[in-house]
Parts: structure tokens; C-alpha cells; sequence
């Protein structure tokens, strides 16, 4: 077996121009592939942990019935003894904290024009300790301990749109628990960018207890639980879920996944672009090294005659090509590997950064994640490509005639 | 005369090859016993069937019509798996070109015969070292074939064909790349090895060196032998003609 082996891999080298350009094709496809998926892979990354870092956290915990009912009395179906639950939570492992919120809609108006918001409200000194801060280009964050004016944040696109920048007031109107309309003034202390046009253009962010006043309700409809580490996440919520099984109010949990819908659009969408890109590179590779490999068994049919006409098994020929393509994989693959680190490295230290994707208008850092696991995936993948490449050079070598074979020029 | 038994029985044997929308016949009712021991030449012009002949033998090609029996098995009533199997353990090949693997060394090139009957590592690298040695290539075991000269590769295919103890070596036009020195050596070493170990060599030619020290010579002509001949009804022929005169 090891004889073979060496022969298989000896057969590689004989002709070292071919073998380097067929090297070159497959590792250019793997590092390719190695920076694409790598560039993606960072953009999952950066979209993820944005994205639960812009207050999504990484679980949120509501009641049974949020999901189940309409939207109108939001409070209704809030979460009546949140603090307890809160500090119950609060004691888990990587559990960095608990913040209490309520999610709400209503009108704001600044006397002359109204528009809708989506508001949100939080105890802002609780939602600083876990890294919640929103990001404010003008004016400061809320005060929890503010005795004043009620506090407020507003969007880039709602200050736009309603004329207002910081230190102007505004009316909020909302329904309560009870169904009824009700409405605050509240001082703009801030400006926020999220980095997302459509959020930006409907943002209000109050403190938590103004908005209890506003909808007349001591509840809160979830609580975001903020974790240590992203990857954390299914532990802990494997582990909180026992807990949330309370006889007068049960809770459910939702993993930041089940609630980013922004994320999964584009997880999906890019994934899909990478499949695309990879389906290609498996196919150029597979059309090259079936030309290649058919070429080195024309080469090789003397040889291969004499192997048969001495009595080598015809499976022997198959295997003995096929071998040599999968070394061809792996060797293509592992400089593949190589050079699309060196030039994940490269291109890492270069600082460069593209255009605002669409929805946002902040430049985007061009990075690369090294995955190991995308480094094995895409080795396999020309592995096998490789490998269903030499099929049809090793069926045919392994066909010939022998007399015909000797006989080859 | 030859007492042993019939190794090879070659009976009525005819091929024929599809030309355009005809056919040539390269062997035509071809009959010949070769039996153990021997040391035979097929000679004859270009296309006269030499190397059909020896194809068949070595059961790398079918006949159109007749029979062959290598040691009393018919090779037409074998499966092509049992064909490989019967040239793998009884048969060995010597041709005119070396045929060596470029990418092994001689010791590897000799080894291959063993490594594809399966021959544990230490019983190929002893049959090896006795091959190379019988072949006096000792030296140059670990030499790649394009670093050798033309006799040398052509003992590196000899012992390559005798390394698994084959019944029968065949080699097709064996000297016809090689000078006349290294020509002349290698007849002496195939001769040695038939005459040492008892090996039945057949061989194509029409090198009038060989055929000097070949004790019998089958003549082709058109695909139809028109003589065969033994040394010893040579010198009887002869002996009888200096009588006469």
C-alpha cells in the first residue's frame, strides 16, 4: 500500500509544469473561496454581534401569551413580576445582566406634523452595564436618576423628519393596558444613529419608568438577557428554560436568532452566494482535472499497458488514478489554504473598507475571518471534486487494450 | 529431444485484425508446442506475426480462432480476471522499448511484480536483491531508469519478468535497442537464467545474435510458421550433409 502510494505520488511530479498549473487552478479556487467565505463569515460576525449589541441581546425572555395576542394593549400581556425573574436570571452563569424593556408604538407630534414610532423603553444605566449603549451623534444618553423633563432619544431620521435636535420637546401619545389614549411630553437629550435608515426614521427611546406612566402599567413586556458570549447562548438558554415554567405567569425564551430577522435575511442571502460561488469553483476545478488527468493517462498508456500485461488488477489502474487526484486535491488544497490566510492576513492589515451596504450608511470594514472549518469544508470540496475528476481518466486508463496500449506511441 | 511436459500448446491458431471493411490475418492455423525449459526464438521478417504470437501467449490478446494452453489450462475457457491472474503468477514480460517505471527506481521496478501477488515487504526486498544480483545490477538498485544506459534497463526488465518465478518469460524483440555489446550480454544473461533456473524463455526476433546461441527457431512468415528447427537436428542436418558429400 505504501508503495503505491508513493508511485500515486511520484505520478504527481512527473510532469511538474502541469501538476503546478493544476495546483495554481485548484489552491487559486480554495483561496478564493477561503476570502469570500471569510469575508462573509466577518460580516455575519459584525452584523451578529451589532446587532445584539443595538439592544437585541443574546435571550429575551416574555410571557406565554406576547405572542399569542394582538399588539394593541401592549402591556397586557406584559410580564407582571419582572424584577424577580430578573434577579433570578440575573445569578446564571454568563449572565452579564437583565434588562427590563418595553417595546411600544405610538404617534409623537411637535405641534406641527406627527409621525408614528416605535419606541423603546429601558433603564439606561442597566442597559450601559451590558455594553447596550446606542450609537448618539449629538446630545448624551438617558439619565435613569433625571428628575426633570421626561428624556428622550430620537432617531437621525425622526429629528430629520419632525425638524427637532436636541433640547426641543415633543408629545408622545400611546394606548395604555387599559386601552386608553395617553400621552407625555418629552425633551430630546440625544440624536441616534443605528445604522439602519428605516429604524432610525421611527426611533424613540425613553426610560422605563415614564414609559410605565405613559401606558399606565407596572409591567414590562420582555426582559433581554445579556451574556459574556455570543456563543454562550444555547447553554444558557438550555438552562434557563426549566426555570421559566412559573403556575401564574409562564415565560418563554427566545434566542437572539429567532428574533433577528434582518440577520437571517442576510445570513440567508449571502449563504446562497457563497453555495453559487462554490458550485462554480467545484465545476471549473472538476472540468480542468478531468482534462488534466485524461491528458496523463494518454501520456502514461504504455506504461499503464505494461502494468496490466504484467497482471495488475484493472481496479488497481482505477484506484492508482484516483489516488493521484485525491493527492492532487490535497496538495492544491493545502496551498489553497496557505495563500488565501496570507492574503486574509494581507487584507486584514491594510485597513481597507467598502461602501455602506444598502439600509446603513456606515463604511464597512473589509476583514477576513480565518474558519477552520471553512478551510476544511472547501478543502474537502475540491477533494472531491478532484476525486469525481479521475473517474472518468481511470475508468478509461483501466479499459485499455493492453495490446493497443504496448503498442501507443 | 524434449522429454518434459508441454507448456505451452499452441493449436490451429488464427487472428485476424478488422482493416477499413476487411481484415488482415497476422496468424493463420498456427500450431506449436513449447515445453518447459526451452529457450525458443520466433523469428521472422516485419508483420510476419512474431509479436501476435507472443501476445497471445501471454494471453494480452485473444486468438480469433484455436486454442491455447499454458500448462494444460485453456486460456479461451478464462475469465479476464483469471487471465490476469495467470499472467500475474506464471508469465513475464520483457519488451523492446524496457517499459520500466520512470518514476521507480530498479529495485521498485523490479519489486512491482511481487507487490501486486501480494509478497510480504521482507520477502520482496530479499527476491528483489536476488534478482538485481542475477541480473549483476546490484549496484544500481537504487537508480532511476533514466539514469541508466540502455543495457542496463533492459536487465533491470529481465529481472523484473523472472523476480516472481514465473513459468514462462516472453520477450518481444528483446536486443533491438541495444548495441551489440550490451545485445550480446543480455542473450548471455537470458541464456544463464534458462540454463540455472530452468526457465522457459520464448522470444521475438530477428537479431542474428540471438539467434546464434538459440537452441530452437520457429520461422514465421505471412502468419504461417514454415520451420522449426532444434540445434541438435542442425548438426544432425549438417553432419548427414558432410556424409553425403
Amino acid at each position: 500500500m505504501l508503495k503505491f502510494l508513493l508511485l500515486a505520488f511520484r505520478n504527481v511530479f512527473r510532469n511538474r509544469r502541469r501538476t503546478a498549473m493544476t495546483l495554481a487552478m485548484v489552491g487559486g479556487g480554495v483561496a478564493g473561496l477561503l476570502l469570500v467565505g471569510g469575508f462573509f463569515a466577518f460580516m455575519f460576525q459584525g452584523l451578529r454581534e451589532s446587532t445584539i449589541r443595538n439592544g437585541l441581546g443574546h435571550i429575551q425572555l416574555f410571557t406565554a401569551e406576547h405572542f399569542q395576542r394582538d399588539e394593541v394593549h401592549v402591556l397586557d400581556t406584559g410580564i407582571r413580576d419582572w424584577q424577580h425573574v430578573a434577579t433570578r436570571v440575573q445569578t446564571g452563569k454568563h449572565v452579564r445582566g437583565v434588562a427590563p424593556r418595553i417595546e411600544f408604538y405610538g404617534m409623537l407630534s411637535n405641534g406641527v406634523k406627527s409621525s408614528v414610532f416605535m419606541g423603546s423603553a429601558v433603564q439606561p444605566d442597566i442597559e450601559r452595564a451590558m455594553g447596550f449603549s446606542p450609537r448618539i451623534t449629538a446630545g448624551r444618553d438617558l439619565d435613569a436618576q433625571s428628575s426633570g423633563e421626561v428624556e428622550a432619544l430620537v432617531g437621525v431620521g425622526v429629528a430629520r423628519s419632525m425638524s427637532v435636535k436636541v433640547g426641543d420637546g415633543l408629545t408622545i401619545l400611546a394606548v395604555t393596558a387599559d386601552g386608553a389614549l395617553n400621552g407625555i411630553d418629552v425633551q430630546i437629550v440625544g440624536i441616534v444613529n443605528t445604522g439602519f435608515k428605516d429604524l432610525d426614521d421611527r426611533y424613540l427611546r425613553i426610560t422605563l419608568p415614564s414609559a410605565q406612566r405613559l401606558l399606565a402599567s407596572d409591567r414590562v413586556t420582555n426582559l433581554v438577557v445579556g451574556l459574556d458570549n455570543t456563543a454562550n447562548t444555547d447553554a444558557v438558554a438550555a438552562e434557563l428554560a426549566p426555570q421559566l415554567a412559573s403556575p401564574t405567569q409562564p415565560l418563554v425564551e427566545k434566542k437572539w436568532i429567532e428574533l433577528a430577522a434582518y440577520y437571517k435575511q442576510v445570513h440567508t442571502l449571502f449563504s446562497g452566494i457563497f453555495l453559487f460561488l462554490g458550485i462554480i469553483v467545484f465545476f471549473m476545478v472538476l472540468m480542468a482535472s478531468v482534462n488534466t488527468l485524461l491528458m496523463a493517462m494518454f501520456e502514461r498508456t504504455r506504461e499503464i499497458g505494461t502494468m496490466l500485461a504484467m497482471g495488475t488488477p484493472r481496479r488497481w489502474i482505477v484506484a492508482l488514478f484516483m489516488t493521484e487526484a485525491t493527492v492532487l486535491g490535497i496538495l492544491g488544497a493545502a496551498a489553497g489554504v496557505i495563500a488565501g490566510n496570507l492574503l486574509g492576513f494581507a487584507l486584514n492589515a491594510s485597513g481597507l473598507h467598502l461602501p455602506p451596504p444598502p439600509g446603513t450608511d456606515v463604511p464597512m470594514a473589509f476583514k477576513v475571518i480565518i474558519l477552520p472549518t471553512l478551510a476544511t469544508g472547501v478543502s474537502l470540496m475540491v477533494m472531491l471534486s478532484l476525486t469525481l475528476a479521475s473517474i472518468l481518466p481511470a475508468v478509461r486508463a483501466s479499459r485499455l487494450q493492453i495490446t493497443e496500449a504496448l503498442a501507443h506511441v | 529431444m524434449h522429454h518434459s511436459e508441454a507448456l505451452v500448446e499452441v493449436d490451429a491458431v488464427t487472428r485476424t485484425f478488422p482493416l477499413d471493411h476487411s481484415h488482415v490475418t497476422a496468424l493463420d492455423h498456427t500450431n506449436l508446442v513449447v515445453r518447459s525449459g526451452e529457450f525458443l526464438a520466433i523469428a521472422g521478417p516485419s508483420g510476419s506475426g512474431k509479436s501476435t504470437l507472443l501476445n497471445l501467449i501471454g494471453c494480452i490478446d485473444r486468438p480469433t480462432s484455436g486454442r491455447i494452453r499454458i500448462a494444460g489450462v485453456d486460456t479461451g475457457s478464462l475469465r479476464a480476471d483469471e487471465l490476469t491472474e495467470l499472467r500475474r503468477s506464471r508469465i513475464g514480460f520483457v519488451f523492446q522499448t524496457f517499459n520500466l517505471i520512470p518514476v521507480f527506481t530498479a529495485a521498485e521496478n523490479v519489486e512491482f511484480p511481487l507487490l501486486i501477488q501480494g509478497v510480504p515487504a521482507a520477502e520482496r526486498r530479499e527476491r528483489v536483491a536476488e534478482a538485481l544480483a542475477g541480473v549483476g545490477l546490484a549496484a544500481r538498485a537504487h537508480h532511476r531508469p533514466d539514469l541508466m544506459s540502455g543495457g542496463e534497463r533492459q536487465r533491470v526488465a529481465v529481472a523484473r519478468a523472472i523476480v516472481h518465478r514465473p513459468s514462462l518469460v516472453l520477450a518481444d524483440e528483446p536486443t533491438a535497442n541495444l548495441d551489440t555489446r550490451n545485445a550480446t550480454q543480455l542473450i548471455e544473461l537470458m541464456r544463464g537464467l534458462n540454463q540455472r533456473l530452468g526457465l522457459t524463455f520464448i522470444f521475438s526476433t530477428h537479431d542474428q545474435r540471438l539467434l546464434e546461441h538459440t537452441p530452437r527457431i520457429v520461422r514465421l512468415t505471412d502468419g504461417q510458421i514454415v520451420s522449426d528447427s532444434h540445434a541438435e537436428e542442425d548438426r544432425h542436418a549438417e553432419v548427414s550433409a558432410a556424409r553425403l558429400s
